[in-house]
């Protein structure tokens, strides 16, 4: 192909190629919502003399034009294979695949932003803590710190941070489930563990805190396919997840209710399952303050359960073995506002963190 | 609107090219001059105005150097065209960095404007002063406004260059011709640049922000740090400069060419024929030969040298850093021309190691403002400092972009090109030659992907 063929093949293949982009770029009808990546995709900017004389509409567009793009979704694809297969790179915006798994690269240790956690902890201990009552700390490794040593990436030293929290937290009673987990505990396209692979770590902490674990339970299985977190972030074609839940007998008399919204809750949401974030179903996802009361329990006990997004699959294999569990995400709630929805005398303390939190202590009141 | 970006690629530049080769040959260059326009008000509508009020100036001193070159109102209007184009220059990227200095050396409390860099005011002032002196020295000045105008603000090389001499496209902005060979090499080159600046320079980028954000340095890590600066810097440069020089081919010019290979130079002075080739030759034809170059004794062309490099390493910012990084370039090449450049023909692989050291410093000095930083940086090849020799993380960012490193490191020099050419030659060139456009379009989609991924996309000519 010479002479005047090859100049008007790249000619036309170009021609084409801008044509098209621009013709489906106007043309096709735009998504409003990323649901790989949960988020709300740029919508067109307001055209205005105002808007484009101070520069607002011309940045909106370029937001507008990345987020609408026609088959956007295949392009981050293509882009996370060039990446990581052409390029050979280790991850794709921090997020690796390793045996099926996708994890976060959550590296280096913050001492610092895992001092101020430490910190907060101890200040709500000794505020809130009556006599009589116990503090207990455990920490949830994230997933990398298993995933990563057999792939070389990055991670999190988390013998180091047992080490310091050990170390630092002497208002709590440290309770190791480190060796409880594995990487097949977790989903493998979500941050989260699976609630039916911990069993063990439930009983552990019950047992550590001295109150009745759960027993005997079923478990069931969603219909619906389970895209995780790291699945929209790392756009690389990783099979998805299925979400088991468990139930015992019992479990129906509970009592949830969600302060945030003043409503009562189930403990699993399974119209959430079918949602934006099916992980969501447990607990009905990001809630800042909400009680669990089991009318079976009548053992006496109540545990204010300090928690991040974990605890909300964990939180109910714990209800067996108390009256009431506050679970309180202070990322959302400031501690002292709340006791004025419910009553903190005469409860234990369980401040149960994954890494991931501890590392970034910042989004905690 | 930087061309590296899904509005320009999928919206601007369908538009632009659509309408240009569309209407006749007498409308382009004010279809040029539109197109340019909507490209720099997508980025700064404010400073239109001052690029229009400059420009103005400059075609309103051209036609009044044309009438009065030879008298002495002639040099009046060259020196107020030139101070006129370097006080906006001044004010716009100067004035807060005299006044900071003038604050620190004196102690008194003073207020900074609140003002942006107008983007690529650097580029135009410097077109605007070589056509004052061009037509001060007997070119015939541009009568038509609107081909002036596009001379000024064409948008392939507005915010990012080459620096275009009125000399060289004088003729091409009357008459120029298009041609089917001429759109595809246009294209070629562009796609190339395209890639090079996204595909390469950006992920080389993301390796260096690692690095300025992590604390755990290692003698490792510096390296891979100055190994994939200096990498990233020129196939930003360069990028960008094949892109102008592929649009400007589409559009019917000839820029002239910007980089030659610079990595692959064997002394500093070599390196410097080869880098930014469009801004080397401008400070040598209306600064250094102006002095008096060399014609003045070796004491005064010394002289000469360093306030060439100094202003050199001024214009790329108004920071100390970039001073010092030009007057590094100063010392260096004194010291060659007076005494090392003999001795670098002896060996290739020596002066090539040494060159491309020496070259890799001066780019760290230049990407830190804060040159305790810099310095700690170039101790830190060295292990200065107590840093270990490997870190994790640097073993990390060895393994995650080797390729990438290798990739570039291949690409900075003519091997590919060279190969290309070896390849298109042989009996299967021809099957390589007709794959070309499958080539390119997969490249533009490469490019595409990570673009919609909204993937680390750093502008680095905002200080320019």
């Amino acid at each position: 192909m010479d002479g005047k063929k090859r100049p008007l093949a790249v000619c036309v293949t170009f021609a084409l190629a801008l044509a098209a982009g621009f013709l489906l770029c106007v043309l096709l009808p735009k998504e409003e919502y990323s649901l790989s990546e949960r988020r709300r995709l740029a919508p067109m900017p307001k055209l205005s003399a105002q808007e484009l004389w101070s520069g607002r509409f011309m940045s909106g567009f370029e937001s507008y034009a990345v987020d609408a793009f026609p088959y956007r979704e295949g392009f981050r694809r293509i882009k996370a294979l060039t990446a990581t297969k052409v390029f050979q790179r280790g991850d794709n915006h921090g997020v690796y695949e390793t045996n099926g798994y996708l994890a976060a690269m959550e590296y280096p240790l913050d001492e610092a932003s895992l001092d101020r956690a430490l910190l907060r902890f101890r200040y709500i201990q000794e505020t809130y803590l009556g006599e009589g009552n116990q503090a207990f700390l455990s920490i949830i490794p994230d997933k990398g710190c298993f995933l990563a040593p057999l792939s070389g990436h990055l991670s999190l030293d988390y013998e180091e941070i047992e080490k310091m929290a050990a170390e630092k937290a002497d208002f709590a009673e440290y309770i190791k489930i480190s060796d409880l987990l594995e990487e097949e505990d977790y989903y493998r396209t979500d941050t989260h563990w699976r609630q039916e692979r911990i069993v063990d770590v439930a009983r552990r902490l019950a047992k550590g805190m001295g109150v009745q674990s759960l027993g005997a339970y079923t478990v069931h299985t969603q219909t619906e396919e389970f895209y995780g977190v790291y699945y929209g972030q790392a756009a690389l074609p990783v099979s998805p997840d299925t979400i088991r839940y468990l139930t015992w007998e019992g479990m129906e008399e509970y009592r949830i209710y969600d302060f945030q919204n003043n409503r009562e809750l189930s403990m699993y949401d399974l119209t959430a399952a079918k949602g934006r974030d099916p992980y969501e179903m447990f607990l009905s996802g990001s809630l800042s303050l909400i009680t669990i009361e089991n009318p079976r329990a009548k053992t006496g006990k109540k545990l204010v359960l300090f928690r991040d997004s974990f605890g909300s699959s964990l939180a109910p294999l714990l209800a067996v073995g108390y009256d009431t569990i506050i679970l309180a995400d202070i990322r959302y709630i400031p501690p002292d506002h709340i006791s004025r929805y419910v009553d903190l005398s005469d409860c234990d303390m369980l401040f149960l963190y994954s890494t991931l939190v501890l590392n970034h202590s910042d989004t905690i009141k | 609107m930087l061309f590296s970006s899904i509005s320009f690629l999928y919206y601007f530049l369908p538009c632009m090219l659509a309408v240009y080769f569309a209407v006749p040959r007498k409308f382009k260059n004010a279809v040029l001059l539109l197109g340019s326009m909507v490209f720099y008000a997508w980025g700064e509508p404010k400073y239109v105005l001052l690029m229009g009020t400059c420009v103005l100036l400059g075609f309103g001193f051209g036609l009044l150097l044309e009438r009065y070159r030879d008298k002495v109102f002639g040099k009046i209007c060259l020196a107020g065209s030139v101070a006129a184009s370097l006080s906006f220059l001044l004010y716009f990227k100067y004035w807060n960095f005299f006044l900071e200095n003038f604050s620190k050396a004196t102690g008194i409390g003073v207020t900074v404007l609140q003002i942006s860099l107008p983007i690529g005011i650097s580029f135009y002032t410097f077109q605007l002063i070589s056509y004052a002196a061009d037509v001060y020295r007997g070119e015939r000045a541009q009568k038509n406004l609107i081909n002036f105008v596009v001379y000024i603000v064409m948008f392939p090389q507005l915010i990012a260059g080459p620096i275009v001499r009125y000399s060289h496209i004088a003729g091409q902005l009357n008459s120029r011709n298009h041609s089917l060979h001429k759109a595809a090499e246009g294209i070629r080159r562009f796609v190339i640049g395209l890639a090079k600046k996204v595909l390469l320079s950006n992920q080389l980028a993301e390796l260096c922000s690692v690095f300025l954000d992590t604390t755990e340095r290692s003698v490792l890590f510096c390296w891979l740090y100055g190994i994939a600066l200096i990498l990233h810097i020129y196939f930003d440069f360069s990028g960008y400069s094949d892109m102008a020089i592929g649009l400007g081919k589409i559009f019917g010019f000839q820029f002239p060419e910007n980089f030659d290979y610079p990595y692959a130079s064997f002394s500093i002075t070599e390196f410097w024929r080869r880098w930014h080739m469009s801004l080397g030759s401008w400070f040598r034809d209306y600064v250094y030969i102006p002095l008096g170059g060399n014609r003045k004794g070796r004491g005064r062309q010394l002289l000469h040298i360093f306030i060439v490099w100094g202003l050199t390493g001024f214009w790329h910012g108004a920071s100390w850093n970039f001073i010092f990084w030009g007057l590094y370039f100063a010392l260096l090449l004194t010291i060659e021309k007076l005494w090392l450049l003999k001795g670098l023909e002896k060996s290739r692989v020596l002066s090539h190691v040494y060159t491309l050291f020496f070259v890799m410093v001066s780019f760290i000095i230049f990407n830190e403002t804060d040159m305790r930083q810099a310095f700690s940086v170039i101790g830190g090849l060295f292990g200065a400092g107590g840093i270990p020799l490997v870190s994790q993380e640097a073993v990390y960012c060895l393994k995650s972009f080797g390729l990438v490193l290798l990739a570039g490191g291949i690409g900075a020099v003519p091997t590919v090109k060279s190969l290309v050419g070896w390849v298109w030659q042989r009996p299967g060139g021809k099957l390589l030659k007709a794959a070309e456009p499958a080539f390119l379009l997969a490249f533009l989609l490469a490019v595409t992907a990570y673009l919609v991924d909204g993937s680390f996309n750093p502008f680095l000519y905002f200080r320019f």
